[in-house]
């Protein structure tokens, strides 16, 4: 957070993270316990379920893909102090408009017309979002709440588009019909899901931190968040960064939709992508808006969806308990008592 | 007005803009404290959650009310804590809250009943409807304001206690102040905290009363229940500029947009979709027309 945060900050935050997740499993034992006949197997499932075959393996990681992208999105925004609260309906309305870019050109070529699809959803999401960080920075409207509300009425159109027109009445899914084949993404690990989206949504975090702490831009948005007025007396054009930060949160979510649409669904479904927006939220507070941490907090979030769905497949709980375990960390990620607790710690430790 | 309809449309405005009214005056409170408290959503489907199941299985309304209540007012002050004391980010928390809460509601739901969609409670006890006795000779009030449940009537009540409390009192003068500057507070010996902690259990409790009316009017919990009315009630605060009449004058607007789209839903062939969005994009408009307005007053 501090300019000049070295190696002992980080050290810092990676212990605090540490414990905030320690606390979260404590608590998913504590809920197993109060919640299952069957405890010990519940708690097998939900902690070594994920790892037990290829298959759960590889689909936990491929549900890391979204999160990697929606955390970035949102890392990206809170690290120039903007706040992007419509994340849902910025992937959901993206994944549509994949979705019918692929069905539009039944017979394009795979590469040309994916290209093309993963564009739109790009700027379907950088549109959405940008939308907010324009009405920010022309008449000061607060761009959390505004954001929310737009994702919030995105989502109804789009439910009426999965639905209504584009529902097709073949299948008894919600849903539209499937993509063309010469979409669908590389698998990897079969019979996972798993496709070759991890390796790009790897690169992507890699491209978004040279950005971030390597280039002029990105140097000016770090500023922009660690104080605007003071960045605006530095010279910093202000103003622009407070809808740059947006338009990138929007792509990126954008990216998102795009990616479970060709790698994993092959077709839009109703609500099919809800909760990637808000989980990006966790993901970037857990990595502390750094772009290269947004890999592995997402992998753990990745780790406690599957864990849950194991649960839910093999015991007697159901998948929500995951949802109250995000919500503790959620409540403990920023609790800066817990930071205090380690500087004590570690100058008793040193003296 | 001539309409035949306009009669109806008005009545349901007053029954729908009580939840809004009970959540925004809570988020009053937070607000004149200095925090931006996005919980308001949580704390309603708490209320909600609880006092349904709680009325249920007591059989007393006000039992089952009073306990509902008490579950969001806890929740708020487990929000308000960690916020507070474990020096948590608030919006952050915030959303934790908004997190919880449909989190906790479907595990107990699915722990309890075994079902994780509607659940329709058949020997609820019904509100209690009031006729106002002064207006029953008044044709057009009377049909609007009413025959409606008592929590409507209490929503009124509580606006006016808050006018009260806020600006009448010494606590209201405190919580203004720690707006403005807690520092300033700190200074008279007093504790900001402490009155920030009292700001977030009372919308702890008007939340936990305006997500009771949305579950007992129907006897029933329906998953999402409060469909972001704690949002709107959010931007109701910022419209109605922090002040309490403006509060309900706002809330009013969004009640009677929401009342016209159930309206239309019965006789148009509009998408369902689209009219329940309606609601969102009403207020977004509303907010952006808000601050342009604020936009231009401020540079004449």
């Amino acid at each position: 957070m501090k300019l000049g945060a070295g190696r002992s900050e980080f050290f810092i935050n990676f212990i605090a993270i540490l414990i905030t997740l320690s606390i979260a499993f404590v608590a998913v034992i504590v809920l197993i316990f109060l919640l299952s006949s069957q405890p010990i197997d519940t708690i097998y499932y939900f902690f070594i379920g994920p790892f037990t075959n290829r298959y759960y393996l590889g689909n936990m990681l491929n549900t890391s893909i979204p999160l990697i992208f929606t955390g970035l999105g949102i890392a990206i925004a809170f690290k120039s102090s903007v706040f992007n609260l419509g994340g849902e309906g910025q992937v959901y309305a993206a994944a549509l408009v994949t979705t019918v870019i692929c069905l539009a050109l039944p017979t394009a070529n795979g590469y040309f017309g994916g290209t093309l699809a993963l564009a739109g959803a790009a700027l379907t999401g950088s549109f959405l979002a940008g939308l907010s960080g324009y009405f920010r920075m022309k008449w000061g409207t607060d761009e959390l709440i505004s954001s929310y509300l737009l994702s919030a009425s995105i989502i109804m159109v789009v439910n009426y588009f999965i639905t209504g027109p584009l529902n097709d009445p073949t299948n008894n899914l919600l849903a539209t019909k499937l993509i063309g084949s010469q979409y669908f993404l590389l698998k990897i690990m079969p019979p996972s899901k798993l496709d070759i989206g991890i390796f790009i949504a790897i690169a992507t975090a890699v491209v978004a931190f040279f950005f971030m702490y390597h280039t002029h831009a990105g140097y000016e948005m770090r500023m922009c968040g660690l104080n605007r007025e003071f960045s605006r007396y530095g010279g910093i054009d202000t103003a622009r960064y407070l809808i740059l930060p947006m338009l990138i949160s929007g792509l990126l979510h954008g990216l998102a939709g795009g990616f479970i649409v060709l790698g994993t669904y092959h077709k839009a479904i109703k609500e099919f992508s809800f909760g990637m927006g808000w989980n990006g939220i966790a993901v970037a507070l857990i990595a502390r808006n750094n772009p290269l941490a947004v890999i592995p907090a997402a992998f753990f979030f990745a780790y406690l969806d599957a864990g849950a769905k194991a649960a839910m497949l093999h015991s007697d709980v159901t998948f929500e308990i995951a949802a109250i375990v995000q919500a503790i960390i959620y409540y403990l990620v920023t609790a800066k008592v817990i930071y205090r607790f380690i500087r004590y710690r570690k100058r008793v430790i040193n003296a | 007005m001539h309409s035949p309809y306009s009669i109806p449309v008005l009545h349901n405005t007053i029954r729908i803009m009580t939840p809004f009214l009970f959540a925004a005056i809570g988020g009053l409170f937070t607000e004149l404290a200095g925090m931006l408290n996005i919980a308001l959503e949580g704390l309603m489907l708490i209320g909600a959650f609880f006092s349904v199941i709680f009325t249920a299985f007591t059989g007393n309304l006000f039992l089952g009310l009073t306990l509902g209540i008490l579950s969001s007012v806890l929740v708020a002050l487990i929000f308000g804590w960690i916020s507070l004391y474990l020096k948590a980010n608030i919006f952050i928390t915030g959303l934790a809250t908004n997190l919880l809460a449909p989190g906790l509601t479907t595990v107990l739901a699915f722990q309890i009943f075994g079902n994780k969609g509607v659940i329709r409670f058949e020997n609820i006890p019904n509100l209690t409807h009031i006729t106002i006795p002064i207006i029953r000779r008044i044709p057009l009030l009377n049909d609007i304001l009413s025959g409606h449940n008592f929590l409507v009537y209490l929503s009124w009540l509580t606006v006016i206690i808050a006018a009260i409390v806020i600006y009448e009192t010494p606590f209201g003068l405190r919580l203004r102040a720690t707006g403005l500057n807690p520092r300033a507070i700190e200074s008279y010996g007093l504790k900001p905290r402490r009155i920030q902690l009292a700001a977030i259990l009372i919308s702890g409790f008007t939340c936990g009363l305006g997500g009771s009316m949305l579950s007992l009017e129907m006897g029933a919990f329906v998953p999402n229940l409060t469909a972001g009315r704690g949002w709107i009630a959010l931007v109701a605060i910022y419209l109605g500029s922090k002040r309490p009449l403006g509060i309900v004058i706002a809330s009013f607007v969004f009640a009677l947009t929401e009342s016209i789209s159930n309206y239309v839903q019965g006789i148009t062939s509009v998408p369902a979709d689209f009219i329940l969005a309606t609601p969102y994009m009403v207020t977004l408009l509303a907010m952006i027309g808000w601050s342009v307005w604020q936009y231009y007053r401020a540079k004449e």
